[in-house]
């Protein structure tokens, strides 16, 4: 059933341009240092300036057990390097999960944009956003999208974060508005900041020294050859059914039945590339909003670094790797290693992350034969897409001879 | 047993349920509880109030022939006394709570003994436990061991503890070391465990279902379900209150059998101990907003290799073992002791808005001095606000508020969210916001951060 036509949509957003749907004095305003057109891309190449522009809003996502089930859900866009005056309608309806990758540098000023592009679908909703950049240190609540402690963009306008990156590791971002339903809306995104270390020669890795590294090691142990951003998430659907048809929310009654990878269930897990516009696009028009594989994929013999976080909202999740070791190497952002400089790496073949946790961990996949292997959460479970079983929390590792 | 702790905050009367986040500055970073070596407690049954309102069946335990309170009396005492515990089955003849007998447990610590001193007791499964009265002859056991390791701890019921701890029969217990000085505060006796101030964070969640069906039908009306087995909470406390009732003030009349708070606040620069307790059956990734914490302990115990392994003093003081998190996995019956500290250090613009040649602030970091705001904030017609934003990004400053905006940060701190990030379960049952959740804040310089001193 195409309950959204594309017609429907049209007539939507002719009917927010018509009624002036945006409050006066509202406007879409990006703020990058060195940036005069507005279009979040420093008008001189700066390596130490890095800019981002999100839309934040509504959309549609498919679910991996029926191409036609679709989700209704919050999320953010990414419209960097567009002019201000195309993101309103770049960004309506191109709610993304997981949001735009966010992946920065240490030692860079980063300038972040966002913009609230309403809710094309829930036009009763005047919901302001934030992004909390979740645990960036020594934060500033005005910089914290902490909206209880801090300020939240209204619809139509736009906000600007600064942070100056000094802490490498990798960490996660979400909106903080009525943090429970914003997130498990699904605002929830990867973010990572590589170390400075990186261009080093340090260590070992398969074609000689690493020049790629999780964190300043200062020896190259946490080199690796490839890296792969894995976030935990899952969604209830009563839940984002009922903010589609308008109805009280299930807060009470929350408990999630997808559970997923970077915002899809298996086997959607190991298709590489972006997922089709869900109901051939007559949700959203066409957009594009599942653009994050997680097919792992490594020759023998390389290193392979997985920065894994949890950002769902109802319950802890394990995910367990099947014929090859993991070594984790960092926690909550953090190399793991004492204060008098003691090395607090261990193996093992599972992690256990609550909401907000991350792990980095490596896969050294030398003397591995040449397979596919799996990557699964060990809440058997959550192997499943709703109803249907073999699914969900899941994907492989494709490990290559390298021929 | 030493009462000097349970003073009457002064803002007793403010009004309750959201009109609570309009805090007039509830005593600050503390762990109020009860010192001594001897404690007298009871079993009780009584009430609760939840963040949105509701009311629900408490069990509880009681300081002397006091109310119930949730959770119970915490109980700070010295590493190296013997601590006895006088536990009295108060629970009533008739009603639905009926028949109850009671104990206590005490996990982590060694070489607990029990002897029955009044009425009728019967060594249970895990403990040995107190007979319901007979007439007006009311059972008491009494629970005796040596505070033997400092740190932090719980005790919870072991009669029935499924069903017990659920009721709410469970508390905190905090060890100082045997070198204790409250002017220069350490958690484990030396500088890799020092502090300035501390306070607790005791996790627990109820599930209605069990409480109402307690209340209406009694245990033997839980036969009829499956709620023990197929536990589904619908509410989450911290120090026994959900938020925003963990922002009043403690000791209050409006929640005469929640008595903790949780209010953590303090100046940059400090160092601020935390102390989770996992008291509950689920676990909780606690989050703490603001900046990373550095895990010391785990229950009750220094995460050390060796004794005394580890950096003594400064910035990264802690055992060599220790590692910083930005949410700490807590876990059903574990404790975790973190030190939290934050400067804003590095942030690139000048936190209070200094010209260079201003005075530096106390634990100001210094390369970001005279720094500007890096950025346009968006036009007030644009933004919506919370309601501690004072106005101003600067800490210590506040600024322009549309009328009726802002207003619950008089002092201009700096105001962090520390919640589940199990984000549902910051919720009041299906009311957001509310649960597992309250705010640290960072007062600026200067600011007299009102607190009781430490109990020893």
């Amino acid at each position: 059933m195409n309950r959204y036509k594309p017609r429907r949509m049209q007539s939507l957003l002719l009917l927010l341009l018509l009624l002036g749907g945006a409050p006066a004095g509202a406007q879409v305003f990006v703020q990058c240092k060195g940036d005069a057109d507005g279009d979040a891309v420093p008008d001189a190449p700066n390596p130490n300036v890095v800019c981002k522009h999100l839309t934040a809003g509504d959309g549609f996502i498919s679910m991996a057990d029926d191409q036609a089930k679709h989700q209704y859900m919050f999320g953010f866009n990414d419209v960097t390097g567009l002019p201000e005056s195309a993101v309103l309608s770049e960004g309506m309806l191109a709610a993304n999960f997981p949001a735009p990758t966010i992946d920065v540098k240490q030692g860079q000023e980063f300038y972040l944009t966002v913009t609230n592009v309403g809710m094309a679908i829930r036009p009763d909703l005047f919901d302001p956003h934030t992004v909390h950049f979740h645990g960036f240190p020594q934060a500033a609540p005005v910089f914290d999208g902490m909206p209880e402690g801090s300020i939240a963009i209204n619809q139509f306008a736009s906000i600007s974060y600064y942070y100056n990156l000094v802490e490498p590791g990798t960490y996660m971002y979400h909106c903080h508005v009525e943090a429970t339903e914003h997130m498990q809306m699904g605002m929830l995104g990867n973010l990572y900041v590589r170390p400075a270390q990186d261009d080093t020669p340090l260590g070992s890795c398969s074609g000689g020294p690493c020049t790629q590294f999780a964190y300043n090691d200062g020896d190259g142990s946490t080199g690796y050859d490839v890296d792969f951003p894995i976030q935990i998430g899952s969604f209830d659907p009563d839940f984002h059914d009922a903010s589609e048809t308008i109805q009280p929310l299930p807060f009470a009654l929350m408990k999630d039945r997808y559970a997923m990878l970077n915002g899809r269930g298996y086997p959607d897990t190991v298709n590489p590339g972006d997922l089709p516009s869900p109901e051939n696009g007559d949700l959203n028009g066409g957009k594009i909003s599942q653009r994050v594989g997680t097919l792992i994929t490594a020759n023998a013999g390389q290193k392979v670094l997985l920065r894994i976080s949890n950002l769902n909202v109802t319950r802890m999740y394990t995910l367990a790797s099947l014929g090859i070791p993991m070594k984790v190497v960092g926690h909550n952002a953090r190399l793991m290693r004492g204060n008098d400089g003691k090395d607090l790496y261990y193996t093992t073949s599972s992690v256990t992350l609550g909401g907000g946790e991350s792990v980095d961990v490596i896969l050294d996949t030398t003397g591995v034969p040449p397979g596919t292997y799996f990557l699964y959460t060990t809440n058997l479970n959550y192997l499943s897409n709703d109803n249907e079983d073999y699914g969900g929390m899941m994907t492989e590792i494709v490990i290559g001879s390298g021929a | 047993m030493k009462t000097k702790n349970h003073r009457l905050a002064r803002a007793a009367t403010i009004p309750a349920g959201l009109l609570a986040w309009s805090l007039a500055l509830p005593a600050g970073a503390e762990i109020r509880g009860l010192g001594g070596t001897t404690f007298n407690l009871s079993a009780k049954v009584d009430r609760i109030v939840t963040g949105e309102g509701g009311s629900y069946l408490l069990w509880g335990y009681a300081n002397g022939n006091g109310r119930a309170q949730y959770p119970g009396p915490t109980l700070i005492v010295d590493e190296g006394d013997t601590i006895t515990i006088n536990l009295t089955n108060r629970f009533p003849a008739s009603g639905t709570s009926a028949g109850q007998r009671v104990s206590i447990l005490f996990p982590g610590q060694q070489n607990v003994t029990a002897t029955c001193t009044a009425g009728t007791c019967t060594q249970g499964a895990l403990a040995l436990e107190a007979h319901p009265r007979v007439g007006s002859v009311y059972s008491t056991v009494s629970y005796s061991f040596v505070a033997s390791q400092p740190g932090t701890y719980l005790y919870r019921s072991g009669t029935r503890p499924e069903l017990q701890v659920e009721m709410g029969l469970t508390g905190a217990i905090i060890v100082r070391p045997s070198n204790f000085n409250p002017a220069a505060q350490t958690a484990y006796g030396d500088g890799r465990s020092a502090y300035d101030r501390e306070t607790l964070f005791f996790l627990t969640e109820m599930d209605p279902r069990i409480h109402d069906t307690v209340e209406a039908a009694g245990v033997a009306g839980l036969a009829a379900t499956d709620y023990l087995a197929d536990y589904f909470p619908g509410y989450w406390f911290l120090n026994g209150r959900n938020a925003p009732d963990a922002l009043g003030a403690a000791a209050s009349i409006l929640y005469p059998t929640q008595p903790y708070n949780c209010v953590p606040r303090m100046h940059p620069g400090e160092k601020l101990l935390v102390r989770v307790v996992g008291a509950g059956r689920d676990q909780h990734p606690y989050h703490h907003h603001g900046n990373h914490a550095r895990i010391i302990a785990r229950d009750g115990r220094l995460l050390e290799s060796a004794p005394g392994a580890g950096v003594a003093s400064g910035v990264n003081a802690g055992p060599d073992l220790s590692h910083e998190v930005f949410t700490i996995q807590s876990v059903p019956g574990g404790t975790v002791d973190a030190i939290f500290q934050w400067t804003g250090k590095d942030l690139g613009w000048d936190i209070y808005g200094h010209a260079a040649s201003d005075p530096m602030e106390p634990a100001e970091w210094a390369p970001d001095h005279g720094k500007a705001f890096p950025l346009i904030l968006p036009d007030l017609a644009n933004l919506t606000f919370g309601g501690f934003w004072s106005g101003s990004p600067f800490l210590g400053q506040s600024g322009s508020l549309p009328p009726g905006e802002g207003g619950l940060n008089p002092t201009s701190g700096y105001v962090h969210m520390w919640h589940s990030h199990t984000e549902k379960e910051i919720t009041n049952f299906d009311i957001f916001p509310g649960g597992m959740m309250t705010f640290l804040i960072v007062e600026p310089p200067g600011q007299a951060i009102d607190e009781i001193p430490p109990i020893p």
